[in-house]
């Protein structure tokens, strides 16, 4: 928008602008406190109350083993699920956008359930199926449940990422000679290939960050989010707040390189 | 225990777990129904002599680095407990669980998982009430849960004769009201709940039940959801013997107060062992607590204080029993034969600061520790016995009674 | 099992569009048409895991019901080898959806008929653990007279986050959007990074910051903030944590990013022209922006409605966290009565009821909106 010329609209610009910033500090808030007190040297088992800096937790950020291994735990798991997930999820994106067909509302309508859901109604339903069923709640009904709730999402945003692909392409190549298992391969997939990563990536942070629907499912298993929420009863040592930056800090690499990649790639296809 | 008293930095996590004892020794904060213990104030001279332990060897190193070899070939065993309920190995000092790993050669592994009777049992009861087993050898809920696990019949019995040391159980402790025949359970601590309060908070000394319900506190009063501590001291409070009571009625008036309590909002939160940071950050002025833990954060923090009402304080047994199944026996009678050994015992003692279930440990805390081998929160005094009462076993249409009603009031 | 959609507008390879109807002459060609193969096979597929995942068959019934549903991926394969290019191409779809969506019938569908059985249910004696199914309504009075509150509460409570997100939400999607310019990249980067954290630690950080001797509360006593909002009763006396104001802070901002990211998406589609147009036309970028930029950003505010609404509806986590026991949530009942009191039968009731509440939302948004802006 250019700029109102008016005092009256610039006052409301800056009023505006300066609203939107402390929009974004307020966002930080809780990040400068579990950056902060991952130096901290804390006087008994909480670390919640500010008392000096240390390197200490960061020298020996796998010190609190059973943190480790929750965390882990957790990897494993949102490894396991996204995989699934995502060769599931992407199957059925290409088929809602490649194809026109009968059922496509409806299967649409389910596919979009599981988003709208609570997570609290599908980690509770989830754990009456395995009741009824007499499955041992544990590490594998967590990934089913991950792999139920990621399905969705990446076919969603998988689909809304090959909305625009122009599927003449396809014809053109399979035209020129190419079989429909070389089609796939050497056209389709390559120009899907970003909207599936971006999404896989989204579905394993959603895994790795889900509290409630595992709750309900883990059985005897302790997954990170788990931990932290038994760590605040018995003892929240630093290397949670370590291990939490060090998550943070990677996830923004990821983040960052998947950006820059992406504008790389389209410079050269621009050239 | 080799233990000299040196104040040397070290980056361990547990050194802000340090001993409770000899920090104790240091700072010698306690007020035990009301009376602190200036004698704790003496340095923590009398432990550097006396080693009665095993194995020094093994001493510096963090639990569960090394593989312990010694006695080859001795199983393994899964031991799931309350936190901080064990002497860890830190500092110089080799805790009771890798003490136990070296001499028997067992690869134990003891999980701090253990954080709430209810929540606990709802979790196993979907597994052992179908014929399922679960992984742990051994658990160690409250009494009365050991109760219903027997009538549930979710327990096996203890291998008792592997474990010659159980004669030297607490008399008062055999064939108690939960396991009549004691087969089933072994003591792994008992204890008292009383009021833990933090003098910067409440501005003053409390000494009584009544003081939780201050309006001055309003809003910064804790309530612990283990129900028969709580409901313990309130029932105490109304004058209700809570150690024969058998009817929902008795119970009554009490629950109302507590309804009323935390309608007004004089309750902030009920909560788990987690009162202990609400304490300690003054968020909690005063709350129902546990005599051991407040004991330890008194050390970190002085002005927290425990005390035992007036109207008397609630007490309580937390018992190893094998859950149907299990399948370390031999490895389990191990320990508890190790841990009922009053050397042993004293080790556990010294640290956790609770009342120990094993006899001859306060003969044993005197060589480490004399002034803790006259603390009436570890070895109660008479007076101290009079004014704590342990919850009646309550017949189970009762006890489902009191559980709706005090699941309706704490919320959720 | 003629359902179509009209609304998708998806682009489809040419010849694809010459044959979209089942009843075409080519169908008429053929005995078996190959998209109701497909489908019907989709759907008795689903339909015939769902009975089998929630144990309405069980025994040799269900072992046929599972070879039924073998039987239909084999018939997709047979379909598919002996129908040719063509019919290979209308049932590719169905072959493609298969895997996933019988794994959301068997995880998603089937847990919550699952559900609605248990909530009709009777637990037989205190400590059983399943209940026996005995269309006990009884269940459904119980949740409402003894959880009412905390139904009121956790909608309540969910709406005002809603509310205060779009506040929030709209003029930080705003000023990145319209004024970000090259920074636009980074901005929106710095609205998702710090949901790169866990959930619990960010609401652990609250509980730590709003604690009665934390930062917040000294710096709101500091600046003399602290009687106004006692007055106004975002405080209790000298605290925040554990109000419900503390309560409606953490849900507001543990779901901020589902609010501002919709609606920027649906900002930045808005031609600036336009905008420009309008502000000669209504003279005032006041009015421009409600007669242009508003109207059409309303898309991405209701997106992000429903992205936060229906999460904060049922999240207890930051009731667990900042509440006090007055202020209890009906996901926290939920979680209470199922994992604490095992009381499956009233907690799977009050699952059921708030599924079937948000369930009429999404209906009535998908009516009127669509789906396609929710991923």
């Amino acid at each position: 928008m250019s700029a109102p010329s008016s005092p009256v609209g610039s006052v409301v610009r800056w009023g505006l602008n300066l609203f939107a910033a402390a929009v974004l500090v307020y966002l930080f808030l809780p990040i400068i406190w579990i950056v902060a007190f991952s130096f901290n040297e804390p006087k008994g088992k909480f670390n919640f109350v500010w008392q000096n800096v240390t390197l200490d937790n960061w020298r020996e950020p796998l010190k609190d083993e059973a943190l480790t291994d929750a965390l882990v735990e957790s990897l494993k798991i949102a490894a396991i699920s996204t995989i699934i997930a995502t060769v599931l999820g992407s199957l059925i994106a290409i088929g809602l956008a490649r194809y026109r067909f009968k059922g496509n509302a409806l299967l649409d309508f389910v596919l979009v359930l599981p988003l709208t859901t609570p997570e609290i109604v599908i980690g509770s339903s989830l754990a009456t199926l395995f009741l009824d069923q007499d499955i041992t709640r544990g590490f594998n009904t967590v990934v089913i449940a991950h792999v139920m709730f990621q399905i969705s999402f990446v076919a969603l945003t998988v689909r809304a990422r090959v909305r625009g692909f122009d599927w003449t392409l396809e014809q053109a190549a399979q035209d020129l000679g190419a079989s429909p298992m070389r089609t796939f391969w050497k056209v389709t997939f390559p120009l899907i290939l970003p909207g599936i990563l971006a999404a896989s990536l989204l579905s394993f942070a959603l895994s790795l960050d889900d509290f409630i629907i595992t709750l309900f499912n883990a059985g005897s298993v302790s997954t990170f989010p788990l931990f932290v929420n038994a760590s605040f009863k018995n003892s929240f040592s630093p290397q949670i707040n370590v291990l939490a930056t060090i998550v943070l800090v990677a996830s923004v690499l990821l983040m960052a390189s998947g950006t820059l990649i992406g504008t790389l790639r389209s410079r050269r296809q621009a050239r | 225990m080799n233990t000299p008293n040196k104040n040397t930095p070290n980056n361990d996590f547990s050194r802000m777990a340090m001993s409770r004892r000899r920090l104790l020794a240091r700072a010698g904060v306690i007020g035990a129904a009301g009376m602190s213990l200036p004698a704790l104030l003496a340095a923590c001279g009398g432990s550097d002599d006396a080693s009665p332990t095993t194995d020094a060897g093994s001493g510096a190193e963090p639990a569960g680095s090394d593989a312990p070899t010694a006695g080859g070939g001795g199983g393994s065993l899964f031991f799931e407990n309350w936190p901080e309920y064990v002497d860890p190995t830190e500092d110089d000092l080799t805790g009771t669980v890798d003490r136990f790993m070296a001499e028997s050669g067992i690869d134990m592994n003891y999980a701090e998982t253990y954080n709430d009777n209810v929540e606990y049992f709802a979790k196993i009861q979907p597994l052992l009430g179908t014929g399922k087993t679960i992984d742990p050898d051994i658990i160690a809920p409250t009494s009365w849960l050991v109760g219903r696990l027997i009538a549930l019949g979710w327990l096996d019995k203890l291998p008792i004769d592997q474990v010659p040391n159980v004669a030297n159980l607490r008399p008062d402790l055999m064939n108690p009201s939960w396991d009549p025949t004691g087969e089933y359970s072994l003591p792994w601590q008992t204890g008292f709940a009383g009021i833990a309060y933090n003098i910067d908070a409440t501005g003053r000394e409390l000494n009584s039940t009544a003081d939780l319900f201050d309006p001055e506190f309003n809003g910064k009063i804790g309530m612990l959801t283990e129900m028969r501590d709580t409901m313990g001291l309130l029932m105490l409070a109304e004058g209700v013997d809570i150690s024969t009571v058998s009817t929902f009625d008795a119970a009554a008036s009490a629950f109302e107060k507590l309804e009323a309590a935390k309608n007004d909002g004089q309750i902030r939160r009920f909560t788990g062992n987690d009162y202990l940071n609400d304490l300690s950050t003054g968020n909690f002025a005063a709350c129902v607590g546990w005599s051991g833990d407040v004991v330890q954060l008194a050390i970190e923090n002085p002005s927290i204080r425990f005390v035992i009402p007036e109207e008397g304080g609630t007490s309580w047994a937390d018992a190893m029993v094998m859950p149907k199944g299990a399948a370390n026996r031999d490895a389990a009678a191990q320990w508890m034969n190790f841990c009922y050994d009053p050397v042993q015992a004293a080790q556990i003692t010294a640290w956790v600061q609770y009342v120990s279930p094993v006899a001859g440990v306060q003969a044993e805390l005197e060589k480490i520790d004399p002034e803790l081998a006259v603390n009436p929160l570890l070895f109660p005094d008479d007076a101290t016995v009079a004014r704590t009462f342990a919850f009646a076993n309550l017949a189970e249409d009762v006890e489902a009674e009191y559980d709706a009603r005090f699941a309706e009031i704490t919320g959720a | 099992m003629t359902i179509s959609d009209p609304s998708l507008d998806s682009v489809d390879s040419p010849d694809d569009d010459s044959d979209a109807s089942g009843d075409s002459p080519a169908a008429a060609r053929r005995p078996i048409d190959p998209e109701r193969i497909g489908l019907g096979g989709l759907l008795l597929a689903g339909l015939l895991l769902v009975l089998v995942g929630t144990r309405l068959v069980t025994g040799v019934a269900a072992v046929i019901a599972l070879a039924l549903t073998l039987g239909t991926i084999v018939m997709l394969i047979v379909t598919a080898v002996l129908g040719g290019p063509e019919a290979r191409r209308k049932i590719a779809p169905y072959g493609l959806l298969k895997p996933g969506m019988l794994w959301l019938a068997l995880f998603y569908l089937a847990p919550l008929v699952t559900l609605l059985r248990n909530s009709l249910s009777t637990l037989p004696s205190r400590f059983a653990v399943k209940a026996e199914f005995d269309w006990n309504f009884g269940n459904y009075s119980t949740a409402f007279t003894d959880f009412g509150g905390q139904f009121q509460r956790g909608f309540g409570y969910a709406a005002v986050a809603t509310i205060l997100t779009i506040l929030l939400g709209y003029p930080l999607a705003y000023v990145i959007a319209f004024r970000g310019g090259k920074y636009r990249g980074l901005l929106l980067g710095l609205i998702i990074i710090p949901f790169f954290t866990s959930y619990l630690i960010r609401t652990i950080a609250w509980q730590s910051l709003l604690a009665d001797t934390g930062p917040i509360p000294n710096v709101l006593d500091a600046v003399g903030l602290q009687p106004l909002l006692d007055a106004v009763g975002i405080m209790d006396g000298d605290k925040i944590l554990n109000t419900p104001a503390a309560v409606i802070g953490g849900l507001t901002y543990n779901f901020l990013p589902f609010m501002a990211l919709p609606i920027y998406v649906s900002l930045e589609k808005i031609n600036l022209n336009l905008v420009d147009a309008a502000k000669d036309l209504y003279s005032g970028s006041v009015r421009a922006f409600f007669t242009i930029v508003f109207p059409l950003s309303l898309p991405g505010v209701f997106a992000g409605t429903l992205l936060t609404f229906i999460p904060a509806s049922g999240d207890f986590v930051n009731q667990q966290y900042l509440g006090n026991p007055n202020t209890s949530v009906i996901g926290q009942s939920i979680q209470n009565q199922f994992l604490v009191q095992n009381n499956l039968p009233v907690a799977s009731a009050m699952s059921f009821v708030l599924m079937a509440i948000i369930t009429v939302f999404v209906v009535i948004y998908s009516r009127f909106f669509g789906t396609d802006d929710l991923a």
